[in-house]
């Protein structure tokens, strides 16, 4: 089976040292990732890279076994594929719920729909549908974001996320402005969201969260510290990770 | 916030010296026809007219500025051309080119026009659209590169079309800033049309400057509040839709930082605006509006020999200072005096309604009428100028001042009335300290108004380069009007910076 996404010797260049440096990594359908690693390691430059917000100085990026397309039209139909949940949501307050969550179709829709989803509610079945798979109430529908609250906008989110339809689900530590409880909620989502057929990549600060993953990767000073099943994962190997970290952390 | 009001100082000073004898009897007898306007129905039926043509010429240009501006500011936007082919600079320099149109006065744009095509109805929409069109454009680039871009970002980067992307990301909080100043934008082109007219571009304001100059005070007044009769309401109407929407007040002239959900109003919004456009459209078949019409310019006059040098001959620094020493006055008196004179009548009742009266008037009354009527005791020159440009924006200021004073906090007056302090100690230290910072920023940006708008009262020989325009405009002194334009142009970028500073530094950001 090839994999998802590739990303070959990917190098990033800093301002005093490299951002990434040399990284390999390959996702496969099904797998779900958990990205570890101190602050400044890198796991955000990872992330972006991944979603094609960043062009790495080195090394290539491999979608379905491809390069990047160069040309935008095929470029915007690989990345609606890859969806991200960003940690500020990046929701639009000014909207309702449902056109928040159509703006996940925007891609797949022409310009007259896309104009149309700010007049008139569009697809409500399939958004309804969307937020009782994610525990929450349908009657939100109607409801501007702005005056949700932060459990719920977060779910939102991700529900918009998944309107895109998307093969591989980035998130950039979601959990880590939320209480445990609403932590928990949200990662238990995301595993689910994130099983076969689709793929999860996954930026954690918390080595305690790490039941539901299939694999983790541990990023230090740009580099791949180590990349093996969660159940090969040993106390030691992440004492490891952060303790390196402590010297270094003036770098960051 | 007090300060500006010393400009009276030596204002009163000089008043005695301006005055001359005559004329007394005329005030008298203006002021007295107020309560007397007529009610001829011959008269009537003509201000009528001229009051239809009035407004539908600002209905018209209005919706055109308005439409010509989203454009033109899409088109200047940074985060526009960024989304769409990652380079910047075009809109940048868009941005510049527009600077020239915008700094021009529309009492100008309507002279100019009406020299180059004659007298046709688009002239004076043309005049009102120009300007205001460039104006909305600067405001639609400030609002749209002012937002945040992440829900943009993040649209962009789930495969979204650029396009499709910045409509909705970007649209709906454009949307309530847009229609508020839009709103805004409408008071201001029925002043315009009236002022046009007022110097012969059809509608009220010529009725107005007749009645004037033949003395019918009776007919004039009859004018007036019928003016005042379409005015007030539509001033009424556009604050409570601002406030049934929840949009950004006036005063507040800050970066916005309350997001507040858009929704279903968002349809009510777009629905009032399409019903203007579609309103706008039906009085441009009325007035017969043919935009062809700009197309057929007149054959110019030969530019005559040893033009330049005359042009260059004129005596500049002088015309120059004239319009600044006019700028600064008015803007003085029109910053200073709203809140002497509301502290003053601050324990009055009757004397606050009087004063709302007052500013209406000044709102409503075009400054070249004001500046004639003073000419009836005072002699010409820098006074009656600076006191009609003055008068009319303490009308802007003074209702600015009165919304913003009636929204802020009351507690803290409450606080000092009760401690014991009197009405207007405690006016000006539980209110006015509040308000103060935006007020006077607010004031900055009235000033670089002003300088645009001492061309008006220039031209009914005041001071400055307006009354210099206006003889080289009656003599059709082409080079002296071009570089007269460069001038005025200059003058009101350097302005517009200065004031965009101070604003910036007063509201601390």
């Amino acid at each position: 089976m090839t994999a998802l996404l590739t990303l070959e010797n990917i190098t990033v260049r800093g301002r005093c040292q490299p951002r990434l440096d040399g990284v390999n990594l390959q996702l496969r359908p099904g797998e779900r990732l958990a990205l570890l690693g101190p602050s400044g390691a890198g796991k955000s430059t990872l992330l972006a890279v991944a979603n094609g917000l960043l062009e790495p100085d080195q090394g290539q990026v491999l979608w379905h076994g491809e390069t990047r397309a160069s040309r935008a039209r095929a470029r915007r139909r690989q990345q609606r594929r890859i969806g991200t949940l960003w940690q500020d949501l990046r929701l639009i307050e000014e909207l309702t719920v449902q056109q928040n969550l159509n703006a996940g179709r925007l891609g797949a829709w022409g310009w007259p729909r896309a104009l149309l989803n700010l007049l008139v509610p569009l697809e409500t079945q399939a958004c309804r549908e969307l937020l009782l798979r994610l525990d929450l109430e349908p009657g939100l529908l109607v409801e501007p974001v702005a005056t949700l609250s932060g459990g719920q906008r977060q779910r939102v989110a991700l529900a918009r996320l998944l309107r895109q339809e998307p093969e591989l689900l980035l998130a950039d530590e979601p959990l880590a402005s939320l209480d445990p409880r609403l932590a928990d909620g949200l990662l238990a989502l995301l595993l689910r969201e994130g099983a076969a057929p689709r793929a999860l990549l996954l930026s954690l600060h918390r080595p305690d969260l790490l039941a539901g993953f299939d694999r983790v990767i541990g990023l230090r000073g740009g580099q791949v510290a180590f990349d093996m099943p969660r159940s090969a994962l040993t106390p030691a190997t992440l004492t490891d990770l952060y303790a390196d970290a402590k010297g270094a952390a003036g770098v960051g | 916030m007090l300060l500006p009001a010393a400009v009276l100082l030596p204002l009163l000073l000089l008043l005695p010296q301006a005055l001359h004898g005559g004329g007394w009897e005329l005030v008298g007898q203006f002021a007295a026809a107020a309560l007397q306007p007529s009610l001829d129905p011959l008269v009537l039926q003509s201000l009528l007219r001229g009051l239809a043509i009035t407004c539908a010429v600002a209905l018209v240009g209005w919706a055109v500025s308005l439409v010509l501006g989203v454009v033109l500011g899409l088109a200047s936007a940074r985060v526009v051309w960024q989304s769409l082919s990652g380079r910047c600079w075009p809109a940048d320099l868009l941005a510049r080119l527009l600077a020239l149109p915008r700094s021009i006065h529309e009492l100008i744009w309507g002279l100019l026009l009406l020299q180059l095509i004659g007298l046709q109805p688009a002239v004076a929409v043309a005049a009102i659209a120009i300007p205001y069109g460039t104006l909305v454009a600067r405001v639609v680039r400030d609002l749209l590169d002012a937002l945040p871009r992440a829900s943009l970002s993040a649209l962009l980067s789930a495969g979204t079309p650029a396009p499709t992307a910045l409509l909705t990301a970007l649209g709906p909080p454009l949307l309530p800033g847009l229609l508020s100043y839009g709103g805004y934008r409408l008071e201001c082109a029925l002043r315009s049309a009236t002022l046009l007219g007022v110097f012969g571009l059809g509608g009220l304001g010529n009725d107005l400057l007749l009645s004037l100059q033949s003395l019918q005070f009776h007919e004039l007044w009859s004018g007036l509040w019928l003016l005042l009769a379409v005015m007030l309401p539509l001033e009424a109407l556009i604050a409570r839709l601002r406030r049934h929407w929840s949009m950004p007040a006036r005063l507040s002239l800050g970066p916005q930082t309350q997001r507040r959900p858009v929704g279903r109003r968002g349809r009510q919004m777009l629905v009032l605006l399409g019903s203007l456009l579609l309103l706008a459209w039906g009085a441009a078949r009325w007035l017969q509006i043919d935009p062809t019409q700009l197309l057929h310019w007149q054959p110019l006059p030969p530019l005559g020999q040893g033009g330049w040098q005359e042009a260059l001959a004129l005596p500049w620094p002088s015309l120059i200072a004239g319009t600044l020493l006019l700028t600064l006055t008015a803007a003085a008196l029109a910053v200073g005096v709203g809140p002497l004179l509301l502290l003053l009548v601050a324990p009055w009742r009757q004397g606050r309604a009087l004063l709302q009266l007052g500013w209406m008037l000044g709102r409503l009354w075009p400054p070249p009428l004001t500046a004639l009527l003073l000419l009836f005791v005072l002699k010409p020159g820098l006074l009656p100028a600076a006191l009609a440009l003055g008068f009319h924006n303490l009308g802007i200021l003074g209702r600015l001042l009165r919304e913003a004073c009636s929204a802020a906090d009351p507690t803290p007056e409450q606080a000092l009335s009760s401690s014991g302090s009197g009405p207007r100690l405690a006016l000006l230290y539980g209110r006015f300290s509040r308000v103060a910072r935006s007020y006077l920023a607010y004031g900055a940006y009235r000033s670089d108004v002003i300088l645009r708008e001492t061309v008006v009262v220039g031209l009914v020989g005041g001071t400055g380069l307006g009354s210099q325009l206006r003889e080289s405009l009656s003599s059709f002194a082409w080079q002296q009007i071009g570089l007269l334009l460069v001038a005025y142009a200059l003058l009101t970028l350097v302005g517009e910076d200065l004031s965009d500073r101070s604003r910036r530094q007063l509201l601390g950001a």
